[in-house]
């Protein structure tokens, strides 16, 4: 007989403020089903008032670990992302979020995890440190994870340059990159606006890239980052049908 | 009859002394703890340390006594749904640590076994109290092979059949204890009874502490704890069962000094049964929900012998609790 092999979960011994804060939260029962209900009502709100249309949903990989990348222009970016993953999968796909701005109390932060399921990342300290974090967890896990590579939410809908973070995330790994185009955000919900707008929104998403030969440093990192923002690009020209 | 008062009679809540001394002690306990902790910490006695350590345990106490002991002051419905709401929370913990929780259908099937306790436990329905378990066990047993996973098939059913008997099962008990009429001053006692035995063992262990009995399994426990919580405890739990169970013949000096060794070995055993789990899977606590004491478990491990063990003690020579069956089924026209 084979020997019992323990994993307890990999956030046990933090309390419930630092389970929500952390990288390495990871979900019960209870977690679940509360993010399959937080997900319906999610689907729910972006059918009724915005009218999501999603185009290329087939190339979402059906196993993990996979990353999720577009184009940022309002808050409802990872959400929208976020309702095209597979049911199956949801609760195992992480949007990757700001500390500073998602998860600076408790409240915040306990919302964020039950609505949009975030990991937190601070941008201003130790960003190294919390990509390897990252890294480990997309991995070991596996896990799914959304990024915004742009590192913040566009003020006049140009898509900017996307920062090489993404690259220290996937490079040297066979982990699939999914490309995607998000329309419509900046006009619904635009970083100067409090109220959600109910204009329609797009998501296309490209295929799936690998970067498995690409040197696991700061020239790989910049490479791949330069080579993903021409894929989202790609689909925000030439939409797919 | 009057469904209000079988599940809600707080009027009653201090019908037995027992119960009245049990609450008033807690409460003064509550109070007291930190006076003499603080006391002893501006006379030197205590190191900053061990006083921040007395006066946070201190303060985590203040939320589980009136967290465990209201529901019982109440009436029948709180204290089931307490004890049901303990032995969910005392699962999930148990589930993260072996890592059991990553398989959702066991554990969904777990919780449902629990709710279906309590629900036994509210209608008075022994019969099916009693079916749960073995139905429980080929429910897990059959659900985990819809994976179609057998590497680890094993592993999955023991642990969560483990855990729903430990935790579902012997913490359901001090549920069904709510079909006997005197259910608040015995819950009371066992509750008390419980965690001064630990509390007891701690205090001996410091003063004439030198063998350790199990080393291994838990490394701060001696002998010398081990047997003055035996001596400190027994007679406490015997005196008081003597009162509440007076008149029946589990009253007699006999059978409560007998339940009150069990009480005190059975909340040892239960110790060190959580202690052996913690050690194996490789963690100190079970979590970090409660400061100062670890997780809920942490705190109820010593009650997941010792509930089913002096309930079927006291309904095997009393004969089996009685009361109305089925009071939730005709309460809902079912």
């Amino acid at each position: 007989m084979e020997p019992f092999t323990y994993k307890p979960a990999s956030d046990h011994g933090l309390t419930e403020s630092q389970r929500v804060q952390s990288v390495h939260r990871e979900p019960g029962l209870v977690g679940v089903l509360g993010r399959r209900l937080a997900c319906a009502a999610i689907n729910v709100y972006f059918a009724l008032y915005h009218r999501l249309r999603i185009s290329g949903r087939g190339n979402i990989p059906t196993e993990l670990p996979f990353v999720m990348v577009a184009n940022h222009e309002s808050h409802l970016d990872a959400l929208i992302l976020a309702a095209a993953v597979p049911r199956a999968l949801r609760h195992r796909v992480y949007p990757v979020a700001a500390a500073d701005a998602f998860f600076t109390n408790y409240r915040s932060a306990a919302l964020t995890t039950l609505f949009v399921n975030a990991l937190p990342i601070h941008r201003k300290k130790v960003p190294a440190r919390a990509l390897a974090d990252l890294r480990h967890k997309l991995l070991d896990e596996p896990c799914g994870m959304i990024l915004f590579p742009e590192g913040a939410r566009t003020r006049d809908g140009a898509l900017m340059r996307f920062k090489p973070g993404i690259g220290m995330l996937v490079a040297g790994t066979r982990v699939k990159v999914v490309p995607c185009w998000i329309e419509g955000a900046f006009e619904a919900l635009g970083a100067d606006a409090k109220v959600p707008k109910p204009k329609r929104l797009t998501l296309n998403i490209g295929p799936a890239l690998v970067f498995e030969g690409v040197p696991d440093e700061r020239e790989g990192w910049e490479r791949v980052a330069w080579e993903i923002r021409m894929a989202v690009e790609g689909l925000g020209v030439s939409p797919q049908s | 009859m009057n469904y209000r008062t079988h599940f809600l009679d707080f009027e009653n809540a201090f019908a037995s002394p027992v119960t009245l001394w049990i609450t008033v002690g807690i409460g003064v306990a509550l109070v007291l703890a930190p006076l003499v902790a603080l006391g002893l910490g501006a006379l030197g006695k205590l190191t900053a340390a061990t006083r921040r350590d007395v006066l946070v345990r201190s303060a985590t106490w203040a939320v589980i006594a009136p967290a465990v002991i209201g529901p019982i002051l109440l009436g029948r419905g709180p204290t089931v749904l307490m004890v049901a709401a303990v032995s969910l929370w005392c699962y999930g913990e148990y589930a993260r640590a072996t890592g059991v929780f990553r398989d959702r259908v066991l554990s969904a099937l777990v919780a449902m076994a629990i709710v279906a306790l309590a629900f036994a436990s509210a209608d008075n329905y022994y019969r099916m109290f009693v079916a749960t378990t073995p139905i429980t066990m080929a429910a897990l047993a059959a659900a985990a092979v819809l994976r179609d996973t057998p590497a680890g098939y094993i592993q999955r059913v023991a642990l969560s059949a483990m855990g729903f008997l430990l935790l579902g099962s012997g913490l359901g008990h001090l549920g069904l204890v709510t079909t006997d009429a005197k259910y608040r001053p015995l819950l009371c006692v066992l509750i008390l009874c419980v965690q001064i035995n630990d509390i007891f063992a701690y205090c001996c262990g410091k003063a004439f502490g030198r063998r350790h009995l199990f080393p291994r399994t838990s490394p701060n426990k001696t002998l010398g704890g081990h047997l003055g919580a035996l001596v400190l405890t027994a007679p406490l739990a015997a005196w008081l069962l003597g009162i509440v169970l007076d008149g029946t013949p589990a009253g007699s000096v006999v059978h409560c000094i007998v339940m009150g060794v069990v009480i005190s070995v059975g909340g040892q055993i239960g110790d060190l049964v959580l202690g052996s789990i913690k050690r194996d899977v490789g963690i100190k606590d079970m979590s970090a929900t409660l400061p100062g004491h670890g997780g809920v478990l942490d705190r109820f491990n010593s009650m997941m012998l010792v509930a089913p063990a002096v309930y079927h003690y006291v309904a095997a020579v009393n004969g089996p609790f009685v009361g109305p069956e089925h009071v939730l089924l005709r309460l809902f026209r079912l």
